[in-house]
C-alpha cells in the first residue's frame, strides 16, 4: 500500500483515536499487536516453505486486538471503528476458545 | 517425530464416544441421532483443543460432564412439546440426567444401542456399519477402510440405517420374553461378522484387523455381563473369538503374508487367550445346549492342542464338523469336512463331497473350492491337475494375502 | 529476541470428519509439541478460536457472517513465540501437528513500537 507520509501519519492518528475510543468505553483490551509485512509460510507434510517478501495477496493479516466483551454484537459494535476499511482492509471477528465446562 | 506417550487409555475417546452416544440416546430417543451424534463430535473436538495445554486428572470424568452439559443444552433447544415426548419430569430432569451416566445404566445404554443396530428392521449390510459407527467409535473413512470399501458406500449405508431407524420408530432398549432369543442370535451373528471381516480380511495393516476383532470381543463381553444376554451360545461365541484370536499372530508372516496353518509357528500363538477361551467354553457347555459357535470353538481348540500339525485329531474334528453341519447345513461347512477328509487319508469321499455342490454356491469364497481341489489332486500326485485347479483359484481370489499364497504354492508345486 | 506469532490456518475440525481415535491421536501430537514449546521456553502466549466467523468490510461496515465448513484456510489459533530470528520460529514450527490435514503455518515477525 502506497501511501505518502503525511496519509499515514494521518492514519495513525485514527488508530489512536479508535484506542481511545475503546479505553473511554470501557471495553477491556487483553492484548494487541501488529505484525509485520514480510510473510513465511510452511506447509505439507513435508514443511515447505514459502517466502513473501511484499506479499501481493489483499488479505495479508496485519494484526490483531483481544477484547473482552458481552457478545459478538459488541464486538461488531466496536470494531465498526476500525479505521482502514476505506483501504479495503476488512476485520474479522473470532470468538476465543475458553475452556472451561 | 518421535511420538512421546501421553498418559491416556489407548482408544479412550473411541470407547468413550460410544459410551456418550448411547446415554444421550437414551435421554432423546433414536430419532434425535444425528443431532447427538454432532453434539458428541463436538465434545470431543473441544477435549482435543483443551488437553492440548494439560490432560484433566480424570478424563473419563471430564468427557462425561461434557456430554452431560451437552445434554441439557439439546435439552434447553427442544421445543415444550419435544419435552413432553421424552417423557422427562422438567422437575426431575436434573436427577435423571445424573443416573443416565452411571456406569451401570451407561452399560446398559449400550447394550440397547447394539440390540437396535441388530435390529431386523436395518439392512443387514448396514447393521455392521452402523454398529461399528454408533456403538463403536469408527469414522466412516474407518468403516470403509476395515471393511475395504468405499468411503461413500459406508456413508450411504450410515444415511440408509438412521432413516430405516427413525421410519420404524424403534424403541431403545433390549428386547424381553420370547422377543429376545432370536434379536440376541442376530446380534451374536453380527459381531461374529464384524471379528471376520478382522480375522480374515486382506487388509495388510494388522492393526486395523486386531481392532475389528478386539471391539467384536468387548462388544461380545458387554453382552456377557447382562443377565439377558449372557447365554451359553454367547459364551460360546466368546471362547470362540479369543481362540481364532490367539492364532492372529502366528498367521502372517513379518511381511503380513498367510501361513497356513501347517506351517505356522505355534509358539507364537498367544496363550493367555487360549485360557480365556477355556473358561468361556467352561460356561458354555453347562447347560448342554450346544451351537454353531460351540462346535467352532471346539474344532478350533482342537487346532490349538495339537503341538504340531501331524498331531491333529483330525477324526475329532471330523465329528465336530458333522455336528455343525446337521446345524448349518451350507456348502462352506461341506467345503471343510472335504478338507478334513483328505486328512483323514479318505481321499474318495472327499472328492464326492465336493462333487455334490457348485463352486458358485460358495459366492466370494469359490477360489476355495479351487484350492480344497488342487489339494486333493496333489495328495493323488497329479501334479497338472493341480495346476489347473491353482489357476482356476487364482482367477477368482479377490483378497491380496490368499492370491500371493496360491500363487506362491503353484509355483512351489511347478519347481518341484 | 523476537517475538513471532504462528498462525495456523487449515480446515476446521468439525468438516474433517476426524474419528473419535483420530482426535486422540491429534490431541496426543499438539499436548507433545506444547509440552516441549512449554520446556523450551518460547511460547508467550496463543489462543484457539471458535469457527464462527464474522467479517466487516467496506465503508458502509458490512457485516457477513460466513460459513466455516469448507474453508480451506480458516484461521483456527496462534502462538506467540520468542525466538532469535525466522529460522528460528521456523524450527519451532516444524512441530505444528496438522501438516498431514493440509493446515499451514504462517509465521510473522510482531511489530514492536518503541517510543
Amino acid at each position: 500500500m502506497n501511501l505518502t507520509p503525511e496519509q499515514i501519519e494521518q492514519r495513525m492518528g485514527k488508530w489512536f483515536a479508535w484506542n481511545q475510543k475503546m479505553e473511554t468505553d470501557g471495553v477491556r483490551i487483553k492484548t494487541g499487536d501488529a505484525l509485520q509485512d514480510p510473510v513465511r509460510v510452511m506447509s505439507g507434510t513435508d514443511r515447505a516453505i514459502t517466502d513473501t517478501a511484499s506479499p501481493e495477496t489483499k488479505e495479508l493479516i496485519g494484526g490483531f486486538y483481544i477484547l473482552t466483551v458481552n457478545d459478538l454484537a459488541e464486538a461488531t459494535k466496536i470494531a465498526e471503528d476500525f479505521p482502514d476499511y476505506d483501504l479495503g482492509s476488512v476485520v474479522e471477528i473470532r470468538e476465543i476458545q475458553v475452556f472451561d465446562m | 517425530m518421535s511420538e512421546t506417550k501421553v498418559p491416556l487409555v489407548d482408544h479412550l475417546f473411541r470407547h468413550q464416544y460410544g459410551k456418550m452416544l448411547a446415554a444421550l440416546t437414551r435421554i432423546f430417543g433414536p430419532s434425535k441421532l444425528e443431532i447427538i451424534e454432532d453434539a458428541v463430535q463436538d465434545t470431543f473436538i473441544k477435549a482435543m483443543m483443551t488437553w492440548r495445554e494439560g490432560i484433566p486428572p480424570n478424563p473419563e470424568g471430564w468427557l462425561m460432564t461434557a456430554a452431560k452439559n451437552r445434554a441439557i443444552d439439546l435439552l434447553r433447544k427442544l421445543s415444550a412439546e419435544e419435552k413432553r415426548a421424552l417423557k422427562i419430569d422438567s422437575g426431575t430432569t436434573a436427577i435423571a440426567l445424573g443416573e443416565v451416566f452411571l456406569e451401570s445404566e451407561i452399560e446398559d445404554a449400550q447394550l440397547r444401542m447394539i440390540f437396535m443396530a441388530c435390529h431386523p428392521s436395518l439392512n443387514p449390510r448396514d447393521q455392521i456399519a452402523f454398529a461399528l459407527k454408533t456403538i463403536s467409535g469408527f469414522s466412516s473413512k474407518e468403516i470403509a477402510s476395515a471393511l475395504l470399501l468405499k468411503d461413500e458406500t459406508i456413508k450411504k449405508r450410515l444415511v440408509r440405517a438412521r432413516k430405516s431407524i427413525a421410519s420404524s420408530d424403534l424403541e431403545f432398549k433390549i428386547p424381553q420374553g420370547a422377543d429376545l432369543p432370536s434379536r440376541l442370535n442376530r446380534v451374536l451373528e453380527v459381531l461374529y461378522l464384524i471379528f471376520n471381516e478382522g480375522f480374515h480380511s486382506g487388509k495388510k495393516e494388522i492393526l486395523v484387523r486386531k481392532d475389528l476383532c478386539g471391539e467384536a470381543m468387548r462388544l461380545c463381553q458387554m453382552l456377557l455381563k447382562n443377565s439377558f444376554t449372557e447365554t451359553p451360545k454367547t459364551h460360546a461365541l466368546f471362547g470362540l473369538m479369543c481362540f481364532h484370536a490367539a492364532r492372529m499372530e502366528g498367521k502372517l508372516n513379518e511381511e503380513n503374508e498367510i501361513i497356513d496353518l501347517k506351517n505356522q509357528d505355534r509358539s507364537k500363538w498367544f496363550g493367555p487367550l487360549v485360557i480365556i477361551g477355556n473358561q468361556a467354553m467352561i460356561k458354555a457347555v453347562e447347560s448342554g445346549e450346544y451351537s454353531t459357535y460351540h462346535y467352532e470353538a471346539a474344532i478350533a481348540a482342537e487346532h490349538l492342542k495339537a503341538k504340531t500339525f501331524e498331531e491333529t485329531d483330525w477324526s475329532q474334528i471330523h465329528n465336530y464338523y458333522q455336528q455343525l453341519y446337521e446345524l448349518q447345513p451350507t456348502e462352506f461347512n461341506l467345503l471343510n469336512i472335504a478338507f478334513v477328509k483328505m486328512q483323514l487319508g479318505k481321499l474318495e469321499e472327499s472328492k464326492a463331497i465336493l462333487e455334490s455342490f457348485h463352486p458358485k454356491d460358495l459366492e466370494q469364497r469359490a477360489y476355495l473350492y479351487h484350492g480344497a481341489f488342487a489339494e486333493y489332486h496333489l495328495l493323488k500326485n497329479e501334479k497338472s491337475k493341480a495346476l489347473n485347479c491353482l489357476d482356476e483359484a487364482l482367477k477368482l481370489v479377490k483378497n491380496e494375502a490368499e492370491k500371493r499364497y496360491l500363487e506362491e504354492k503353484r509355483e512351489s508345486i511347478s519347481i518341484s | 529476541m523476537k517475538d513471532f506469532m504462528l498462525i495456523f490456518m487449515s480446515q476446521s475440525y468439525e468438516s474433517q470428519g476426524l474419528s473419535p481415535d483420530e482426535m486422540q491421536a491429534r490431541m496426543g501430537k499438539w499436548f507433545t509439541w506444547q509440552q516441549k514449546m512449554a520446556a523450551d521456553g518460547v511460547v508467550k502466549n496463543g489462543n484457539a478460536l471458535h469457527e464462527q466467523r464474522r467479517h466487516i468490510s467496506g465503508p458502509d461496515r458490512v457485516v457477513s457472517d460466513l460459513a466455516a465448513t469448507g474453508v480451506k484456510e480458516l484461521v483456527g489459533g496462534y502462538y506467540v513465540v520468542t525466538a532469535r530470528d525466522l529460522e528460528h520460529a521456523s524450527e519451532i514450527a516444524q512441530g505444528y501437528p496438522d501438516y498431514d490435514l493440509g493446515g499451514t503455518v504462517e509465521i510473522r515477525e510482531v511489530m514492536v513500537f518503541d517510543n
